[in-house]
């Protein structure tokens, strides 16, 4: 993984310093808090519910022992003891109070580690697939170009006052697990006819209020344009996307209302005009970077580990967890872990600061010291060999991060929420507990398979529903909680945004309907191997709907 | 000479002159929707361009001053209206000279801490102000 | 001609320093227990509540002050109108050990 030289360790450095000056600003009044927001937004923290809270980023969802450690620290030391992991690969903590804040981001900072850009009007974290390394239908690791974007975009005097946010997110496989098409901007790593590696390059992407899927705008950057590139377009969003209305201020709104046509001339225009070689990297930096993300030292194994198999034959819980939570691993005698961080009826996404050091031991141990944080807010162990995944599965056990429900219906995507977040309409996390607790049953889980459920607390779609292949929106319903359905949403490289199954529900009687839906697909499956998602796609809405209805025998049920 | 508009006799402070003999020293003040190729054929002729920021979250001038110096504009460059020291250092790398802000401002954010602001980040992963390499271009010095 | 009865106000915000949730109290301070809380019934005392709102928004010694709707129960105690307050009034609903109701605040408030 990237390590900082002497260039950016001063520039967290020099952030600190900065923010804790700011800070004092705005405590003797030399900044109002009109003008201090956008100041802490850009260094992750917003003011939610109950309290502060922090948003750490985790470029690329990248980390190693000694940094998750310090997480687990700062959680302990100036917040409750826990953190969550988010749908962006970042890691928020709740309880934050102001004046601790630039201490946090010192200790941070000693950890290679800074909360920059991951809120506010400016490029955020840059995400990628967790899998990153690893997969076998990789044609590239896509984190070398998220690191070099991430600098790029970092405290960029162009754009650090933009119309909104912007996210940006990268793949290098053929199954894109980094949901690059409702991103602002979409990477995918591609292959030329004549082999060459380059970028298609999507823009428009996003969830939210008015969700799209992103316009392929170019389908063949070469790489050494990258940089330039991405500034041509983020210079036409800057001057040109809308500031007079909250809500339809992002760069897919632009797209939208002056056709992808309209918008790609924009930025060809832009882009011709524009010196790209004082922006563009050149290649020794590129490679610089990219030597980082060298695959650790890998040992020359057989491709089927006879411990492994001897210990499935033994423990059925641990050869339950070996069919839902490894990832086939491109190198023999590998493979990657997928630490569920959802445990049946708990937050999803919420570790505490035991599990965390547990965690960072683990990836020490095991797995050349490095975690991956998912965007389905899961950690990856990328690179455990068979012999050792009984050995990491006992300690999982002990830390109560053993959940074999990786991919699965209880393997739920939730915001936090009303419980937590000051733009939420319903509570999210109370209502995944529910599904949780309802589908428990591991072997009912096995037999439905591949199920993503996403649970968002309001319409801005930080839960993700939108792509879930059961979606669920909380809204406010003459001030009681209630919950939209929808079906068919898909995050992947076939993306697609899910339909509304009909009016909404009360929250207890969403378990039920879930129940519904699950067993309407289990009746009119064409067998086990036709996934949720695929059964929806060949018989459409209409089974579903009927299965909803009529909706008084539901709330009865519940 | 006398002046009449519709309403009769009236007088004016500007004086015309032939576009061969229009001089150095023209100020202009745009918006931040300032079109850049309206201002391409007078960019030799103006010595200050300043743009509007009517409020500090609208970074559209950001845009407009890098603009104006990628067409090749060498005059002085000042952005008018709001802005805070935060952004002083932003202000520069882009390729303004200049912030004008209101008395009221200035007396809350006095000139000390413009300057301060200016000293807290020292490096910049793009280029820098007064063209000072990014640390992009320096890593290929040290290497 | 009579008016619409007036909803019962109060004000909210939070704390500067730990974003903590505090209620707009008697003599502009402003207290962590909603029992605290000056209430607004008469028109008169919304529109004083409303020029006290601007006043704290401009001051900036607290965090997006709000007004809010609020009832009261059998015993005459505050109860907020809208369940997001009443969130905000005792914590979050899934960690029953974090915020104002581990400490027994706020009991007589519930969802």
């Amino acid at each position: 993984m990237y390590r900082y030289d002497q260039f950016d360790a001063a520039i967290v450095r020099d952030r600190v310093t900065q923010f804790r000056e700011q800070v004092a600003r705005r405590l003797d009044g030399s900044l109002t808090e009109e003008e201090f927001t956008p100041l802490r937004l850009m260094n992750g923290l917003y003011l939610q519910l109950h309290a502060y809270m922090l948003r750490i980023a985790v470029p690329y969802g990248t980390l190693n022992g000694r940094q998750l450690r310090q997480l687990a620290m700062i959680a302990d030391r100036w917040d409750r003891g826990y953190g969550h992991f988010t749908t962006r690969q970042n890691l928020q903590l709740n309880w934050p109070r102001l004046a601790d804040v630039p201490d946090i981001l010192a200790a941070l900072a000693e950890v290679e580690m800074h909360c920059i850009q991951t809120s506010g009007n400016c490029i955020r974290n840059v995400t990628a697939d967790q899998f990153a390394g690893v997969a076998a239908d990789e044609i590239e690791d896509p984190r070398p170009t998220a690191e070099l974007i991430r600098q790029w975009s970092t405290l960029h005097p162009e754009f650090s006052f933009l119309p909104r946010k912007f996210k940006i997110a990268v793949t290098g496989a053929a199954r894109d697990r980094a949901a690059v098409a409702v991103h602002d901007i979409g990477i995918r790593i591609v292959r030329n006819e004549a082999g060459e590696v380059g970028y298609k390059v999507l823009v428009g992407g996003g969830l939210g209020r008015t969700p799209m899927i992103g316009k392929t705008i170019r389908d063949f950057l070469p790489r050494g344009e990258l940089l330039a590139f991405l500034e041509a377009i983020m210079r036409v969003y800057n001057l040109e996307g809308r500031r007079d209305n909250k809500y339809k201020a992002r760069i897919k709104i632009l797209v939208h209302e002056i056709g992808t046509d309209a918008f790609i001339a924009r930025v060809e225009e832009e882009y011709a005009r524009l010196d790209g070689p004082s922006v563009n990297a050149d290649p020794a930096e590129v490679a610089r970077i990219a030597a980082y993300f060298a695959p650790p030292t890998y040992e020359a194994l057989p491709p089927v580990s006879e411990s492994f198999e001897a210990a499935k034959a033994r423990d059925p819980d641990f050869a339950r967890f070996a069919a839902t939570n490894l990832f086939p691993h491109k190198m023999p005698g590998y493979t990657a872990i997928t630490v569920s961080v959802k445990p049946i009826g708990a937050p999803p996404g919420d570790a505490t600061s035991d599990q965390m050091r547990a965690l960072a031991d683990l990836a020490e141990l095991h797995s050349a010291d490095e975690l991956r944080i998912t965007h389905v807010q899961n950690v990856v162990l990328p690179h455990v060999k068979l012999d050792d995944v009984h050995e990491v599965w006992s300690a999982l056990v002990e830390a109560g991060l053993a959940t074999p429900n990786a991919g699965l219906i209880t393997d739920i995507i939730a915001c936090p929420g009303m419980d937590y977040c000051k733009l939420a309409t319903a509570r999210s996390i109370p209502i995944a507990q529910a599904i949780a607790t309802r589908f428990a049953d591991a072997e009912r889980q096995a037999l439905i398979g591949e199920l993503g459920i996403k649970i968002s607390g309001c319409i801005n779609a930080c839960g993700h529903h939108h792509v879930g292949a059961i979606g669920i929106l909380g809204l406010d319903k003459a001030g009681v909680e209630n919950y939209q359905i929808t079906l068919g949403g898909d995050p992947g490289e076939q993306a697609s945004l899910g339909e509304r199954l009909g009016p909404g529900i009360g929250a207890d009687a969403v378990p039920e309907a879930i129940e519904r839906l699950v067993e309407t697909y289990l009746e009119i499956r064409a067998g086990k191997d036709e996934a949720f998602i695929d059964t929806v796609r060949r018989v459409g809405l209409d089974p579903f709907k009927n299965a909803l209805q009529p909706k008084e025998a539901i709330l009865e049920a519940a | 000479m006398k002046l009449l508009d519709r309403h009769g006799w009236t007088t004016s402070a500007l004086v015309p002159v032939p576009l061969e003999e229009l001089g150095d020293g023209v100020a202009l003040a745009v918006g931040n929707t300032q079109d850049l190729e309206a201002l391409r054929p007078l960019l030799g002729r103006l010595a200050l361009i300043a743009i509007d920021f009517p409020k500090f979250s609208d970074g559209r001038g950001f845009s407009i001053a890098r603009g104006l110096r990628a067409a090749g504009y060498k005059g002085t460059l000042r952005a008018s209206g709001v802005l805070i020291p935060d952004q002083f250092a932003f202000a520069l790398q882009v390729g303004f000279d200049e912030v004008e802000i209101s008395d009221d401002q200035a007396a809350r954010q006095p000139a000390g801490q413009w300057l301060h602001a200016l000293s807290l980040i020292h490096d910049s992963y793009q280029q820098g102000r007064d063209g000072t390499a990014s640390i992009l271009a320096r890593r290929r010095v040290v290497a | 001609m009579s008016k619409r009865p007036q909803a019962a106000l109060i004000m909210s915000a939070n704390a500067l320093l730990d974003g903590a949730v505090v209620y707009y109290a008697a003599g502009g301070a402003w207290s962590p227990q909603l029992a605290d809380a000056i209430v607004a019934v008469s028109e008169d005392e919304a529109g004083a509540l409303e020029a006290a709102r601007a006043a704290a928004e401009a001051s900036g010694a607290v965090v997006e002050p709000e007004i809010l709707p609020v009832g009261t129960d059998a015993a005459g105690r505050i109860v907020p109108s809208h369940y997001r307050e009443k969130i905000r009034a005792l914590g979050p609903t899934i960690r029953r050990d974090l915020g104002p109701q581990a400490r027994g605040e706020h009991d007589h408030v519930s969802l």
